[in-house]
C-alpha cells in the first residue's frame, strides 16, 4: 500500500517536472565568450582563430552585446604585418577578419585568467561596463571558444600563467548554480585540448576539443606573405563546416553534423566531444542545431493594431492615452494648487525617472582614516629601529 | 677572534697527532657546542613561533561563517511558504449592516470553494469593517462597489478602468435573506471576480510551480495539478510566452529612445514633450518596481546590414512590406549604436524609424502593422511621416517631428514597455494590472533571492578554497532578515511592503553572490604547490634539517653516554 501511497504524492511533482523540463526546452538569448590567450606574432593564428568565429557567430546573428571577445595581443597593427590594419586567416587573403565593425571587449594584458573566471562568474566591479559582461540568464545558450597553447589539463595564458581545467569547471559550476547558462557549448583548439574539459561537472554542457591527451593541435597553413600559419587545423574545418553548410541563421545542421565532420586525417589529431553533462547525453546533443549555439534567438512578435483580443495593443492603447488624460489633470491640479506642491511635484517626478544631473565633489574613496595606516607604519619603522639599535648595541658590548 | 683561536689550537692538535690519524678534527670545545646549540635553537625557534603562524596567517583563507543550514532551507522553500491573501473591500451604502454581512459570507464561501489554488486566494472585508482596523492594514486590491439599480433582472458589473474598483449593479430582490446559504447575486459577484483574477492566479501557479520553493509549497496541500487544470492550455502557453519575453529583473532600467532614418531628416523630434506626456506617468507608476532613466539619440544615415533582405513593394496596395521572418535582421546590430553602456542595468531600446520616402509607407506584411517586439530587448515602431515636396518635385521627409505625429509611436511603447516589463493582460483596468505586476514582481524576487542564498550555500561547502569575506556575511543575513519582512507582508497582503523587502533581499543576494573577492585561481593540483616551496623552502631547508638531525644525534648520544 505503502509504496502506492508515495507514487501518488510523487506524481504531482513529475507533473511539474515534466512541465519543467517541457517549458525550459527552450532558451531566450544567445551569448559567445571568444577567447584567445597567447600573444605575439608568431601566434597570430591563435587570434585569427578567434576572429574567424566571431566573424561567423556575427553572421548567424549574435549582436556584438551578446559577444565577449578577448583578445591578447594586437596583430592587425603589428609592425611585423606586411598588411596593416587587416588579419586573415587564410592565405587567399579574401576575407579581412579585422574588418571596420568589430568590438574587443578584453584586449592586451586584459586577458588574464582572473578577468576570464571573473568573467563567467560575473564577480566584477560595479564600474565594469556591460560591454565586459556576460549578461546571460537562465535561458540563455552561451558558446565559449578557447584557443591558445595548452598542455595536460591546462591553457597557458599570455605566457604568463594558466588556467586549470579545475577552475575552469568551477567556473561553469558556479555558472549554473546562478542560473548564468541554459546550454553551454564548450569548444577548444589548443594541444591535449579534450583534457581541459575531463573536470567539468555542471549538467546542460556539450564539450569537444581538438585533440587528445599527448597530441598536438596543428596549424592548417602559411600564408607566405604575412609570414607565419594563419589558422589552425580544427578550428579551420570547423569553420570549413559553418562556412559552408551553415549559411544561414535558419540553418537545420544539428551538433551530431557538425561532429560528425571531424576527419582525423585531415586535422592530424583526435577530437573528442564529450556528451554526458547534458540531459539525453549523446542521442538527445546531437539534436541541437548549430544555430542554438552560433546563432541568436529569432523571434519578433508582431503587433496587430487591428486585433480585438483582451490585452492586445488597440486596449493598451485606449488605457495609456486615459492615463495619459489622467496624469495631464492631475498636473493640472498640482498648477492650481499653488506654486508649493507644483515645486514639490516637480522635485520629485522627475527624480523617479531621471538620473539627476549634480555636479559631485571629489569624493574620499576610502572610509578609513589614514591615521590608524600610520600609526602602524610608523610603529613597525620604531621596532626595526630599535632591533637594529639593541643589534649593534649587543655586537659592540661583545667586541 | 674565537676562531682564530680554534684554527690555531686545531693545527696543533693536527701537528701532535699527526701519525694516528690526520683526518679527525680536534673534539669541540663545550661552549662551542653550545654556542651552535643556540644558534640551531634559535633558528628553529624562529621558524615555529614567527614563520610558522605567518605562514600560516598569510596563506589561509578567510572564510566567514555562513547560516548554511538556514539558507538552504530558505531555498528549498521550508522557512517561507508564499501566500497572496487579496483583500476585497465591499462597499455597500445601500445595504443594510446586517444584510451586507450575509451576503459578504455568502459570497466568500463561494469563493473558497471555486478557489483551488490555496497559495492565492481572495479575502472580503466590509468598507467600514476595515476603517475600524487602521493598523497592519492590508493594501486592497479591489473595492466592489454595491449599487442597486431598480430595471434589472441579473446582475451586471462595470470595471472602472482608472481606479481600482469594479462597480455591480444588482436588482434589490436579489439581496438574499438572513437566513440562506446561497444567492444568485454573491455567486455572480465571485465569478466575476474569480474571472478578474484568473490571469494573476495562472501567472503565481506557473512561477511558483517552476520553482523549488513553490514545488514544495504546494505539493502537499493544494496538488498544483489541480490549479494546472483550471488553466487552459492556450492562456498556459500565452503565459510562458510572456515571462519569456519580459525582461529580467532589475533595480534599474534605462529607457532608450532612439529615432533612425536612412536619410539626412527628420533630424529632430520634440522627444521631450512626448516623454513627458507618455512615458513619465508610465514610469511614475512604476516607480514602486523599479527605477528609471531615460536617454534619447537621434541617427541619422543609418543603413540596414547588406545582409537584411531589403523591404518588397507591394503593387496592389502600393506600400512597401517588410516580411515578419525578416523582422528580426532589420536591427543592424553591428552598426547601430544602440548598446550605451549606461549605468550597471539592462538597457530597454525603443527604435523610431522613419524610412526614406522612397520606400515610405513602410508596413510590416502581415496584418498591417507598424511595430513589433523583440524579447528581451526592446520595441520598433515603424513611423511613415506625411512627405512633404523638396525643391525639385521630389518628396523627402519633413525636417521635424511634432509631438502630435509622435503620439501613436510613443502610446505603442508605452505599451511595449509594460509588456517587457511583464505585465499582465487582463483585467482591462491598468492599475490592477500594475498591482497585479507588484505581486507578481514580489514573488519572482522572493524566489530568486531565496534560490541564490542555495546556491551560495552549496557553493560554500562545494568549493572549500574560495575566501568569503565578512561583507558576503553580513549581506547574507541582510537578504535573510529581508526575506522573512517580506514573507510576513505577503501573509499579511501588504503587497507593495512586501515588494520593497523582496527588492532589497534580492539586492543583497545579489551582492552577496557576486561579492568581487570571491575569486581566485582556487584550485591548485598538489604538484603546483611543490613547484612553488620546493625552490624557496629546500635550500633553506635543507641545512636546518640537517643542523636539527645533528644536534637531536649529539643530545641522544650524550644522554645515552651519562646513562651507560
Amino acid at each position: 500500500m505503502s509504496p502506492y501511497f508515495g507514487l501518488l504524492r510523487a506524481l504531482p511533482f513529475l507533473f511539474f517536472l515534466f512541465f519543467a523540463v517541457r517549458v525550459s526546452s527552450e532558451h531566450t538569448s544567445n551569448w559567445a565568450v571568444l577567447v584567445a590567450t597567447s600573444r605575439f606574432w608568431f601566434n597570430y593564428r591563435h587570434l585569427a582563430n578567434v576572429l574567424s568565429l566571431y566573424r561567423t557567430v556575427k553572421r548567424l546573428g549574435i549582436p556584438d552585446s551578446q559577444i565577449i571577445l578577448m583578445l591578447p595581443d594586437d596583430m592587425a597593427c603589428n609592425p611585423r604585418n606586411a598588411f596593416p590594419g587587416t588579419v586573415y586567416s587564410n592565405a587567399d587573403r579574401a576575407v579581412d577578419l579585422y574588418g571596420d565593425n568589430i568590438e574587443v571587449d578584453y584586449r592586451g594584458y586584459e586577458v588574464t585568467v582572473e578577468n576570464f573566471i571573473r568573467l563567467l562568474t560575473d564577480r566584477l566591479d560595479e564600474d565594469v561596463p556591460r560591454s565586459k559582461r556576460l549578461g546571460s540568464d537562465a535561458g540563455s545558450n552561451v558558446l565559449v571558444y578557447m584557443t591558445g597553447h595548452g598542455g595536460d589539463q591546462f591553457l597557458k595564458f599570455q605566457d604568463a600563467e594558466e588556467i586549470g581545467a579545475w577552475d575552469l569547471a568551477d567556473a561553469f559550476g558556479q555558472m549554473w548554480e546562478k542560473k548564468r547558462y541554459h546550454e553551454l557549448l564548450f569548444m577548444i583548439d589548443t594541444c591535449q585540448a579534450n583534457t581541459m574539459y575531463t573536470h567539468f561537472y555542471s549538467p546542460n554542457i556539450i564539450a569537444t576539443g581538438s585533440s587528445e591527451l599527448d597530441q598536438s593541435s596543428y596549424s592548417h597553413h602559411a600564408d607566405n606573405d604575412v609570414g607565419v600559419a594563419v589558422i589552425d587545423r580544427w578550428t579551420y574545418y570547423v569553420l570549413e563546416f559553418l562556412e559552408n553548410r551553415v549559411t544561414s541563421a535558419n540553418s537545420k545542421q544539428t551538433l551530431g553534423d557538425l561532429f560528425d565532420s571531424y576527419d582525423e586525417t585531415k586535422i592530424h589529431s583526435n577530437p573528442g566531444v564529450r556528451w554526458d553533462l547534458f540531459p539525453g547525453g549523446e542521442q538527445e546533443g546531437r539534436l541541437r542545431t548549430v544555430v542554438d549555439f552560433f546563432g541568436n534567438v529569432q523571434s519578433v512578435e508582431v503587433e496587430k493594431t487591428d486585433a480585438d483580443e483582451s490585452g492586445s495593443l488597440k486596449e493598451d492603447l485606449v488605457e495609456l492615452a486615459r492615463l495619459v488624460e489622467k496624469w495631464r489633470t492631475i498636473s493640472q491640479d498640482y498648477a492650481a494648487a499653488g506654486n508649493d506642491s507644483l515645486q514639490q511635484d516637480n522635485e520629485r517626478a522627475p527624480s523617479s525617472y531621471e538620473v539627476k544631473r549634480r555636479n559631485l565633489g571629489p569624493v574620499k574613496l576610502a572610509e578609513e582614516t589614514p591615521w590608524e595606516k600610520r600609526l602602524i607604519g610608523l610603529s613597525i619603522l620604531g621596532a626595526c629601529a630599535a632591533i637594529w639599535f639593541t643589534g649593534s648595541a649587543l655586537t659592540g658590548s661583545m667586541t | 677572534m674565537s676562531a682564530n683561536h680554534e684554527d690555531s689550537e686545531s693545527s696543533q692538535t693536527a701537528m701532535t697527532s699527526k701519525p694516528s690519524a690526520s683526518s679527525l678534527p680536534p673534539p669541540e670545545k663545550p661552549n662551542a657546542i653550545q654556542t651552535r646549540f643556540g644558534v640551531v635553537a634559535a633558528f628553529w625557534a624562529v621558524i615555529l613561533f614567527l614563520g610558522f603562524p605567518i605562514w600560516w596567517k598569510t596563506t589561509s583563507i578567510y572564510r566567514a561563517e555562513l547560516p548554511i543550514q538556514e539558507m538552504l532551507d530558505w531555498a528549498g522553500g521550508k522557512s517561507c511558504r508564499p501566500v497572496f491573501p487579496l483583500e476585497i473591500r465591499f462597499d455597500t451604502p445601500s445595504l443594510p449592516d446586517l444584510e451586507a454581512q450575509q451576503l459578504l459570507r455568502i459570497t466568500q464561501h463561494t469563493l473558497d470553494d471555486l478557489n483551488e489554488f490555496s497559495a492565492h486566494h481572495l479575502r472580503l472585508k466590509l468598507a467600514d469593517e476595515e476603517a475600524q482596523q487602521a493598523t497592519e492594514k492590508a493594501d486592497t486590491a479591489l473595492t466592489v462597489r454595491l449599487l442597486a439599480q431598480d430595471d434589472l433582472s441579473s446582475p451586471r458589473s462595470l470595471l472602472d478602468a482608472d481606479t481600482t474598483t469594479l462597480d455591480v449593479f444588482y436588482p434589490p430582490s436579489q439581496i438574499p435573506p438572513p437566513s440562506s446559504s446561497i444567492s444568485p447575486l454573491s455567486s455572480y459577484i465571485a465569478g466575476e471576480l474569480q474571472r478578474l483574477f484568473a490571469e494573476e492566479k495562472a501567472i503565481m501557479a506557473h512561477i511558483l510551480s517552476n520553482n523549488a520553493m513553490g514545488a514544495n509549497v504546494n505539493t502537499p496541500q493544494s496538488p498544483n495539478s489541480q490549479a494546472q487544470q483550471q488553466i487552459s492550455p492556450q492562456l498556459a502557453e500565452s503565459i510562458t510566452r510572456r515571462l519569456r519575453r519580459s525582461m529580467k529583473y532589475a533595480e534599474t532600467y534605462h529607457l532608450a529612445f532612439s529615432l533612425f532614418t536612412p536619410g539626412s531628416a527628420p533630424s529632430s523630434w520634440d522627444i521631450e514633450s512626448a516623454v513627458q506626456a507618455y512615458i513619465s506617468p508610465l514610469v511614475q507608476v512604476l516607480s514602486p518596481i523599479s527605477n528609471f532613466t531615460i536617454d534619447t539619440q537621434v541617427q541619422l544615415y543609418a543603413s540596414f546590414s547588406p545582409t537584411t533582405p531589403p523591404p518588397e513593394y507591394d503593387e496592389t496596395q502600393q506600400v512597401w512590406t517588410l516580411k515578419e521572418e525578416n523582422l528580426s535582421a532589420f536591427i543592424n546590430a553591428a552598426e547601430w549604436p544602440l548598446n550605451p553602456s549606461i549605468g550597471s542595468g539592462p538597457t530597454i531600446n525603443f527604435i523610431l524609424y522613419v524610412p526614406a520616402p522612397s520606400q515610405s509607407p513602410l508596413l510590416v506584411n502581415e496584418g498591417k502593422a507598424t511595430s513589433w517586439i523583440i524579447p528581451q530587448w526592446g520595441g520598433v515602431f515603424i513611423l511613415n511621416p506625411p512627405s512633404i515636396p523638396t525643391s525639385e518635385s521630389t518628396k523627402g521627409n519633413p525636417p521635424h517631428l511634432p509631438a502630435n505625429a509622435l503620439t501613436p509611436a510613443f502610446l505603442t511603447f508605452s505599451h511595449q514597455l509594460l509588456s517587457l516589463l511583464g505585465t499582465p493582460q487582463t483585467p482591462t483596468s491598468l492599475p490592477l494590472r500594475l498591482q497585479t505586476l507588484i505581486r507578481i514582481r514580489a514573488a519572482t524576487l522572493l524566489l530568486s533571492a531565496s534560490s541564490t542564498m542555495g546556491s551560495l550555500a552549496r557553493l560554500t561547502e562545494s568549493l572549500p578554497s574560495i575566501p568569503i569575506p565578512a561583507t558576503v556575511a553580513s549581506s547574507v543575513s541582510a537578504t535573510l532578515s529581508h526575506l522573512s519582512s517580506a514573507c510576513d507582508s505577503l501573509r499579511q497582503g501588504r503587497f507593495m511592503a512586501a515588494l520593497a523587502s523582496a527588492r532589497v533581499a534580492e539586492t543583497e543576494a545579489e551582492r552577496s553572490f557576486f561579492e568581487k573577492s570571491m575569486v581566485g585561481q582556487m584550485y591548485f593540483p598538489d604538484e603546483h604547490k611543490v613547484a612553488v616551496y620546493l625552490p624557496l623552502l629546500g635550500p633553506i631547508g635543507v641545512p636546518l634539517v640537517l643542523g636539527l638531525v645533528k644536534e637531536i644525534r649529539r643530545v641522544v648520544v650524550g644522554w645515552k653516554a651519562r646513562r651507560g
